[in-house]
Parts: structure tokens; sequence; C-alpha cells
């Protein structure tokens, strides 16, 4: 292992001096759980590390800000899992940190780092995506935001660039509306899921009044299925529409064979799972 | 390679080590201290055999840089049992439900036990699994460590103690 140095910045400015937006082999810390894992595997060599620990508000914590709630990027898995206020504004995501890796990770990882390592296997940014919530990022030249929807690029690349940070993510409150995801791995909780999909829907009467689809995990990034929502908005989902979603579904989504499945087995998997969440979040 | 000087508390006593950059807590609690109980099996974050607690936190040692430890509270299982050698409740537990066999994975289960009792101090089997299923025994004694983890919760609540 090459020798590299670590730094524990105090500030947002003083971490962002540390980066490096010319050289990738410097790399900020979350919790440092994916980065161990690269390191011990020689996928990555860093020649410094920028630890975020000692960075506070607005970096840490659950907050509401009027009609959105803002995560500080280096709030840890769990600290989300037990906040009272994601368990009564996402009860969708509350619910996924349960089969979410296990106790000792979700202490250490960060929310930041879950969504900027890129991973389509990861659980809780395809349903972000779904809540329509984006990333605060922090770079050399000023703050912007983006969808979180639009922040991946391919397999492991985000739109976060060398020398910037992911220091918030803001998530719209979405009253009336209800949410799932659905993990479909092969047993163990380890497991990277075969499919992951997010359904999050608005109801008028037993109409779908709006409704947002995301598939992850057999695709390189979560995406949007348009052109299934497009099927469902405005419809009384009964078994004949939430067929032709499924069709949609499938022929939109880029799914690969891949060691959990062939692209036929997961075709089946996400018709099956569009009936069961609708049926899930449709009876409220 | 670049050494650094990092300070901390372990088992409740102040102490000092030098660090690689590259060393988790497993390579530092092992060559610095001496300490064997966690260790690295998996080295994946999956087995639990390396859990140690940082401030009060159960964490995979093994996924943990060393360095990151600078001014933290390190608990390890020797650090669990009284100094005249008396065990602690979880410990005695596993014992006396016979939740182990080979006893490599015991120390991670304890640990996790210990997180687990200090959140819920009268679990139900639900929640046992939920905070085990990170942990794996490789002698399968599953029955007996969640025996154990409610003869723990048993005997805590009867000497009102933690
Ligand atoms: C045993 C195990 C099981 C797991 N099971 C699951 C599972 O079931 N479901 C699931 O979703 N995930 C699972 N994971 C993955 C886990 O969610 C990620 O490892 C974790 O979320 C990464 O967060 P971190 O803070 O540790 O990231 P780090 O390792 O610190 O960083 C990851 C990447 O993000 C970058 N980064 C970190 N913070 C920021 C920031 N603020 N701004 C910009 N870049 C940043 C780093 O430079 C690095 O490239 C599992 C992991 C392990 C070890
Ligand atoms: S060795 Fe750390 S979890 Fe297996
Ligand atoms: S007792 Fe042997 S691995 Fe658990």
């Amino acid at each position: 292992m090459a020798d590299f140095t670590i730094e524990y910045p105090g500030t947002l400015a003083e971490a962002l001096s540390f980066l490096d937006p010319d050289d990738p082999s410097v790399r900020p810390v979350g919790g440092g759980t994916a980065l161990m894992l690269m390191m011990k595997s020689q996928m990555f060599h860093p020649t410094r590390l920028v630890c975020l620990s000692r960075l506070s508000e607005p970096m840490t914590g659950c907050r509401e800000d009027g009609d959105h709630i803002r995560i500080g990027a280096m709030t840890t898995l769990s600290q989300v899992e037990h906040s009272a206020l994601i368990a009564a504004e996402f009860p969708v995501i509350h619910n996924a940190m349960k089969n979410l890796a296990n106790v000792r990770v979700r202490n250490v990882a960060t929310i930041g780092g879950n969504l900027a390592h890129g991973d389509p296997h990861l659980d809780l940014p395809p349903i972000w995506a779904a809540l329509g919530a984006e990333a605060i990022i922090h770079g050399p030249s000023g703050q912007r935001s983006v969808k979180v929807e639009d922040l991946f690029q391919g397999y492991y690349e985000t739109d976060v660039a060398d020398g910037e940070l992911i220091t918030e993510i803001r998530v719209p409150r979405l009253p009336g509306w209800r949410a799932t995801y659905r993990k479909v791995t092969t047993r163990a909780l380890h497991d990277w899921p075969a499919i992951g999909l997010t359904l999050a829907a608005r109801f008028d009467g037993d109409r779908i009044a709006d409704i947002r689809l995301v598939l992850s995990a057999a695709v390189d990034i979560p995406q949007r299925l348009r052109g299934a929502e497009e099927v469902l908005r405005g419809h009384r989902p009964d078994a004949m529409l939430l067929a032709r979603a499924g069709d949609s579904a499938a022929a939109e989504a880029p799914m690969e064979h891949d060691s959990r499945g062939s692209v036929d087995y997961k075709v089946h998997l996400l018709k099956v799972h569009i009936l069961r969440g609708m049926n899930e979040i449709g009876k409220g | 390679m670049t050494t650094r000087h990092i300070s901390f508390t372990l088992n409740g006593r102040a102490v000092t080590a030098s660090v690689q950059p590259h060393e988790n807590l497993i390579d530092m609690l092992t060559t610095a201290f001496g300490l064997r109980g966690a260790r690295e099996s998996c080295g994946q974050g999956l087995c639990g055999c390396c859990t140690v607690h940082v401030d009060g936190q159960a964490v995979s040692g093994c996924l943990f840089l060393a360095d990151m430890a600078e001014g933290t509270r390190i608990d390890t299982i020797e650090g669990l049992g009284g100094a005249d050698g008396t065990l602690d409740p979880v410990q005695q537990a596993f014992i006396d439900a016979g939740a182990f066999q080979c006893g490599f994975c015991t120390p991670g289960f304890v640990m996790m036990v210990k997180t687990l009792l200090a959140d819920d101090p009268d679990p139900s089997d639900d929640t046992i699994r939920h905070y085990l299923s990170g942990n794996l025994c490789r002698c399968s004694a599953y029955p007996e460590i969640v025996a154990a983890t409610k003869l723990a919760a048993r005997r805590i609540a009867a000497e009102g103690r933690p």
C-alpha cells in the first residue's frame, strides 16, 4: 500500500481547499465503508483522504426548512433511521433502512457517501430520486444543486466533480404521496438486489393523480420509468392497466444479465413488483 | 510511510498509538495493544467478527481507519469483564446457554448483543435477529445465541444494572 495522508478539515472552506479538482486520487471520506473496500481490493490508491467527520451543520443532522426537509451529507444512516422527523415525513426511507446492510455499517456510513458512491445497487439513491430530492453541491466556484434523478451519469459515475462535495440532500415534503421501495434479493441481505423498484404516487380517489417509478440495481444508474408512469397517470390501477405499465417498463429499461439473474427473470420481477407495489400503496 | 501518533480512550484508559494511514482499527488493536478478541475475518463488514464500539456505537473495525480513532472512546471485548475476572452478564449468558462451539465469532456477537441491550433492554426475537443479522457463526450456534441474548436481558433486568 502506497503512502498517503489524511486531513481533518474543521470547516467546509478548509475541506474544499484540501480537495483537488485535477486529482482523482484525492477523495473525501464520509464513513469510509465504501472507500475502505475499494482500497482493500486495490481498486483505489489514495494520495490524500479528506475526512469530513469534524464538519458540523449544515453537513450534519436532519431539519425542517419550510416545505422541504434537509439532511446533512455527514448524517449517518443510523441517525436517519432513528430520526422521528424522517419517519414521519418519509416512511419509505425509514423502512428501507431495516434491510440496508447491517447495524454496524449503518452506524458509520453517511447519506452523502451513499449518494456519491454512484453504485446503482444501493437502496437510497433511487428512493431519493422518486421523492424528487436534490443534492446540494459545494465546489471551488460556489454552490449548485442537482436533482438526484440527474446525478448519476453511468456505472459508479456521478455529476459530482473531483474538488466538489455533496453537503446536503434537500427533499420536498410530499403531502398526500405514498411510496414504497421493493428490494428483490436472492436471500441474504448483503446480496445486491436483482432489481430495486421505487413507486411513489399521489391518488385522487381511486385514480393515480401523479406517479414516479424508479428502477435500480438491474440498470447502470437509477432510472425513471417514464413510459410506464405515462400509462398509469390519471387512471385507476386495475390489473389490465398494471400489466400494460409492466410491458412499457420492460420495454424502456435496458436491464442486463448478471449473476443475479437473466434479463427475462428481471423483466418478470419488474412486472410482478409494479403490480405488488401499486397494490401496496394503493391501499393507503 | 507517514506515521501519526493518535490519542484516544481504550477500554476506559487514555492511550496513544502510532498508526499508519492504511491501518484499520483491528490492525491497530492487534499490533499496538496485543488485543486479539476482535479479529478480521471477512474484512468486508459482513461477518461481525471485528465488532468494537466507537463512542458507544458498534462498528466493523475492519472498515474503520485507525487514524479516525483520534479523540474517540473505543471499547473492545477485553474491557467488558471486571478487574477481578468477573464476566459481563452477556459473556456469562453465552457460556451458560452454550452459545458457541469454536468461539471465533463470539467476541463479535457479545459486542453486538451489548449494543442491542443498550438500545432495547427487552428485545423481541425479531429485534434480536435484526441486530445480529450482520454477524455470522460458521458453527451455527444461532438458536443458542438468541437464547443467550434473552438470558442476559433477563438477568440484567433482575439485577437492575446495565
Ligand atoms: C457489509 C456491507 C453491506 C452493505 N449493504 C448495503 C445494502 O444492503 N444496501 C445499500 O444501499 N448499501 C449497502 N452497502 C453500501 C453502503 O451503503 C455504502 O458503503 C455506504 O453508504 C457509503 O457511505 P460512506 O459514508 O461510508 O461512504 P465513503 O466510503 O466515505 O465514500 C464513498 C464515496 O463517496 C465519496 N464521498 C463521501 N462523502 C462525500 C461527500 N459528502 N461529497 C462527495 N463525495 C463524497 C467518497 O470519496 C467515495 O468515493 C453495504 C456496505 C457494506 C460494507
Ligand atoms: S471482519 Fe469485519 S465484518 Fe467481517
Ligand atoms: S462458534 Fe464457531 S463460528 Fe460461531
